[in-house]
């Protein structure tokens, strides 16, 4: 019995940067595609907010940052250190960040739609409102089961690649063995909310004009001790902001993620930037964090993984990069998918080539580089005690008591002797830090 | 039998941001085919089916309501052609210019002998659309209608209204706006919508149909966000809580 | 235009003193064009300074008369319309809106006469905004009816039978007992939603109605998609809007559509056992819990129940 003939080239499940940069490549390398996604709108079920290293996307879509929907360039990067009740920050702003494609804020309802109606341009089949429910499989010419088409409710459609761009976690990998549940401590958990406030306040706030924005890292007592850390990103009028929790850590304290988001809101070092602001928009994400050790298999016969749902994302502690590396793991798949299909050959030999394509990209790359930094972060002494110490050191910088002004290693040497830090941690996550970062 | 399924696209008021000043921010909105509005494709779908008839599909509103994206969400659902008029003079337009401009586009599409529509809107929810559409047409207008059958050469409508149901027999052309729980609307699986998009689309000029001009002109001239009445809002959690909530009614005088 | 007369339209309504007290805000005298009973006539000729009768529908319904209404209503050229809320009435404006031109304007709380029409305060969006419209023309406005008749002196209801749609006719008329008192009126009203997971519940919820000396009220999906409450007692935009001394949702999430009902309760009281329920941002007291604890110890507590 022959297979019936396919409905489409490839199925692209899943409409984040990943999917509908996949998808846009495949039609424009002239094969049909279908791209499903679950949202009855493109990123109606993805969490806004973040920042977009733009360099890849730009490749893609040249001066994108013009024409997509993007909120604020980053022309400031801070990092905050706090303690139950300061907050000390190092601030860098620089003429190379604004450069237009490095990295910019975007808001998810409003980027998701761009890209995926620029799929939609290139020829793509957009198919919003559908969940698959599970990929079909058959025995392929290798005698090992063969992806051909996904199921949707009742009916079914046939590709002869399906490439699972589905977010963290990956339900269509997983369903099919390919991917194992990745252990706890290996994910953790993102909350992120929009909080709305005038432009100007934004502006006044964080101390950016016109199309500047900034971005923050926040690290220290904001976390009740559990492994992670937050950010605060400026968008145009409203910002985005959100902590990301160790799942392992978060599951022993006992508290609730939205619970340690709140008290995070509140905090006096961040309340100031949120105050008289509106939570518009609020939700929680599973991210996956074991860096390279989660890059497992990403292909086989009939089916390719890429973006988040092949684990490629960076979790520095504090804040989460993902998308970036999604657009680049569907450039490396879009080429190796067709490479395969204009070879004949769609099992997991032939799909090896989004495999070689991906490791010479800049995505393994940076994987590798970043490979130490889960473990890194892993020193929970990062959380806790280093806030308290920078707190320490700049408290007595600042404090204009009678006392004649001391050099500024006597005091760092002075918040030392009151940190429960010793040097000799702080010498020895210093360099591991310098190496995982 | 030709029948017109007039449905909304537009987005949950869930989704639009009002400002401190009361203006409205929808750049966040999704939308979609407005809730209750797949109820009257059903409803069209099966008296179609009944009687050898066809369900046109019909939209109006500003430029953005006509989408690949757009089209595909109605198509899906049991359509056999959509007329679209996408005018973004039709930016904010009140209810009366909307129905005016559907009367136009009904006139235009010609023969028609039911208008079927949703009870109301998901932003605007006042069911006056469908009402003022009859009006205009020069129609019988009926809303709750509940269910609708072909018989004796013309419709058996029965309605559910607040004293009870009533039952009717329709010779003329109508507008029927059903009640949101009429029937269980079919779910758009990947066929239909792939079906969808080789459906025939009629996008019809604003300036092409017969639209008269409107006899009232409206200017806003403040916006507010309605006050939420100041509440309290007292949480009370735990064993006592119970207690708490008399104690604090019989304080407040509220019981 | 006349811009000493305001029209007023009746679709059988009872009482109809909401409509007529709008109207005077407009002009100094009103007129009512009624489609019903003599006794909906007979009520409005209480209200109003003019009464024209079209007639008795008998074995049509009152949005046959719809196209009749707007050629008597046109033909007087008033400053301004004001008709209820109901279906049938939305039907009879929707014809005059029609025939004039200009928009039906919901949600109003105040009117005011203008040079060149009026400036009329209405809820738009489902309540989530309010607007201050300048209307240049004549303003068609659906409000409350109000509930209770006028009982002034009445004046003399003119006859003028009109011709309503051919070709429609009733066949069957299958009356809704009514469940309860009226909700318009009650100082203190229980509404249960979806929390509620079996209709034998509701026992629980009456025992709480009692033990307040309340009426019970429901969210849509209670009334409309299960039918476990009648549709004439869900509150919200679709539905009734109250206005008791204490209200209480249970079971309620507080969306927009439902809350909008009962914006001029005294005291809004939630149970609710999601804490994030947006109910809780819109009450004066929240009980966070199940309802199938809170609901019984609030009864008990109360001195009602079992
Ligand atoms: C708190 C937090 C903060 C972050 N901040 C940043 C940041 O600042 N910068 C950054 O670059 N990255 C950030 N990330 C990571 C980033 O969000 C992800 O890496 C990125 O979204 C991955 O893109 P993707 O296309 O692979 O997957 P997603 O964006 O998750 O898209 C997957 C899509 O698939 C759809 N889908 C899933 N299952 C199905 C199904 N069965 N059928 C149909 N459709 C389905 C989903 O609806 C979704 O639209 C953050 C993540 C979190 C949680
Ligand atoms: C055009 C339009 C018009 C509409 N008009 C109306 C209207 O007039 N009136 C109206 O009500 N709705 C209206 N709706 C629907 C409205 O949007 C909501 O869907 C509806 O109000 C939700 O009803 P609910 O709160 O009962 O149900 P849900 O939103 O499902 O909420 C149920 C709540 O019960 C809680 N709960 C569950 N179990 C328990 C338990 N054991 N104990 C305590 N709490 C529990 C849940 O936490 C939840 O908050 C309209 C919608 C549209 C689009
Ligand atoms: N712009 C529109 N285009 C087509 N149909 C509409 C439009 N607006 C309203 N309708 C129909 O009228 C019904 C009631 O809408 P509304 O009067 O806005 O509550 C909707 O359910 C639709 O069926």
């Amino acid at each position: 019995m022959t297979s019936p003939e396919p409905d489409f080239d490839v199925i692209v499940v899943g409409g984040g940067p990943a999917g509908a940069v996949a998808a846009h490549q495949l039609a424009t390398a002239g094969l049909s595609v279908v791209l499903i996604e679950r949202g009855e709108t493109p990123g109606s079920k993805n969490l806004s907010g973040g920042v977009l290293y733009g360099r890849v996307l730009d490749q893609v879509f040249p001066g994108f940052a013009q024409e997509a929907p993007v909120e604020r360039r980053i022309t400031r990067h801070v990092t905050t250190f706090l303690t139950p009740d300061s907050a000390v920050s190092l601030d860098y702003r620089g003429g190379p960040l604004a450069d237009p494609v490095n990295a910019v804020t975007v808001l998810r309802a409003k980027l998701d739609p761009w890209l995926v109606e620029r799929a939609e341009e290139a020829g793509a089949f957009v198919m919003p409102g559908v969940r698959v429910d599970e990929l079909l499989r058959e025995p392929g010419p290798h005698g090992r089961p063969q992806v051909v088409g996904v199921r949707a409710g009742d009916d079914e459609l046939r590709a002869r690649v399906v490439v699972a761009a589905d977010g963290v976690n990956s339900f269509l990998a997983r369903s099919i063995g390919l991917r194992p549940q990745p252990p706890e401590h290996h994910l953790a958990v993102g909350v992120k909310a929009v909080v709305r406030l005038p432009r100007e306040a934004v502006e006044d706030r964080f101390g950016v004009s016109g199309d500047d924005g900034a971005a923050h890292a926040i690290v220290g007592d904001c976390t009740h001790g559990i492994g992670g850390g937050g950010f605060l990103y400026t968008n145009t009028d409203s910002l985005s902001v959100g902590v990301v929790l160790r799942l392992d850590d978060l599951l022993r304290s006992g508290r609730t993620a939205i619970e340690v988001f709140e008290d995070y809101l509140d905090h006096p070092g961040l309340a100031p930037y949120l105050r008289g602001g509106e939570i518009a928009e609020y939700g929680s994400h599973l991210v996956a964090e074991g860096g390279l050790a989660m890059v497992g298999d990403v292909h086989t016969d009939g089916l390719v993984v890429v973006g988040e749902a092949a684990g490629l994302t960076i979790n520095s502690g504090l804040t989460v990069r993902g998308m970036d590396l999604a657009v680049g793991s569907a450039l490396a798949a879009a080429t190796g998918v067709a490479e395969a299909i204009a070879a004949g050959d769609v099992s997991r030999d032939g799909l090896a080539a989004y495999r070689r394509h991906l490791d010479e990209s800049f995505v393994m790359a940076d994987m590798r580089t970043y490979a130490k930094a889960p473990a890194f972060l892993e020193r929970t002494g990062m959380y806790g005690a280093y806030g308290e110490l920078a707190a320490d050191l700049f408290r007595d910088v600042f404090s204009l008591d009678t006392t004649p002004r001391r050099h500024l290693a006597k005091v760092a040497l002075g918040a030392f002797k009151r940190s429960p830090v010793t040097v000799r941690q702080l010498v020895s996550d210093g360099w591991a830090g310098v190496r995982a970062l | 039998m030709k029948i017109v399924v007039a449905y909304k696209w537009a987005p949950n008021p869930q989704d639009l941001e009002v400002r401190p000043d009361g203006t409205v921010d929808a750049g966040r909105a999704k939308p979609a085919v407005s809730e209750y509005d797949p109820v009257a494709f059903e409803l069209a779908r099966r008296l179609a089916d009944a009687t050898g008839g066809e369900v046109v599909g019909l939209t109006v509103g500003p430029a953005a309501i006509d989408t690949p994206l757009a089209r595909k969400a109605a198509l899906s659902r049991g359509l056999d052609r959509l007329v679209v008029v996408a005018d973004d003079a039709l930016v904010g337009a009140d209810s009366t210019r909307l129905a005016v401009v559907l009367a136009a586009a009904v006139r235009g599409i010609g023969d028609v002998d039911v208008v079927l529509t949703g009870d109301s809107s998901i932003d605007v929810a006042e069911g006056q659309v469908p009402l003022t559409l009859a009006g205009h047409l020069g129609w019988l207008g009926l809303a709750r209608v509940a269910a609708v059958e072909a018989a004796d050469g013309g419709l058996v409508v029965e309605r559910d209204l607040p004293a009870g149901v009533s039952v009717l027999h329709v010779a003329g052309p109508v507008v029927l706006a059903a009640t949101a729980d009429a029937v269980v609307p079919r779910v758009a699986g990947m066929k239909d919508i792939l079906a969808a998009a080789k459906k025939p689309v009629e996008a019809l000029a604003l300036a092409a149909l017969d639209v008269p001009a409107p006899g009232t002109a409206l200017t806003t001239l403040a916006t507010a966000r309605p006050s939420q009445g100041e509440r309290r809002r007292v949480v009370l959690e735990g064993p006592t809580a119970v207690a708490d909530l008399v104690a604090a009614l019989d304080l407040a005088g509220a019981r | 235009m006349n811009s000493n007369q305001s029209w007023v339209v009746v679709a059988d309504e009872p009482a109809v003193t909401g409509l007529v007290t709008t109207a005077r805000e407009l002009a100094p005298q009103v007129v009512a064009v009624v489609v019903g009973s003599r006794e909906a006539a007979d009520a409005a000729a209480r209200a109003a300074d003019r009464v024209v009768w079209l007639g008795e529908p008998g074995q049509v319904p009152v949005e046959a008369y719809a196209a009749a209404v707007a050629d008597v209503v046109a033909a007087a050229a008033p400053a301004a319309v004001v008709g209820a809320t109901s279906p049938a009435a939305r039907a009879l404006l929707g014809a005059v809106a029609a025939r004039l031109g200009a928009p039906v304007l919901s949600n109003v709380q105040q009117v005011e006469a203008a040079a060149d029409g009026a400036v009329v305060t209405h809820a738009v969006l489902g309540g989530l905004v309010e607007h201050r419209t300048g209307v240049a023309g004549v303003p068609v406005l659906a409000v409350d009816a109000g509930a209770v008749p006028a009982d002034g002196p009445a004046v003399t209801v003119e006859e003028a039978p009109a011709t309503p749609f051919a070709g429609v006719t009733v066949t069957q008329v299958r009356p809704r007992e009514r469940t309860g008192g009226d909700l318009g009126s009650a100082r203190t009203v229980v509404a249960i939603g979806r929390g509620l997971r079996a209709e034998a519940d509701l026992a629980i919820v009456t025992a709480l109605t009692e033990a307040l000396g309340g009426e019970l009220a429901c969210s849509r999906p209670l009334a409309e998609g299960v039918d476990w409450v009648s549709k004439d007692r869900y509150i919200g935009i679709s539905g009734q809007r109250v206005s008791p001394d204490l209200y209480l949702a249970i079971g309620i999430s507080g969306q927009l559509q439902h809350m909008v009902g009962v914006r001029g309760a005294g005291t809004v009281v939630a149970i609710n056992s999601d804490k994030d329920a947006p109910v809780f941002a819109q009450c004066d007291y929240g009980i966070v819990g199940d309802l199938y604890d809170v609901v019984p110890a609030l009864t008990a507590a109360l001195g009602g129940g079992a």
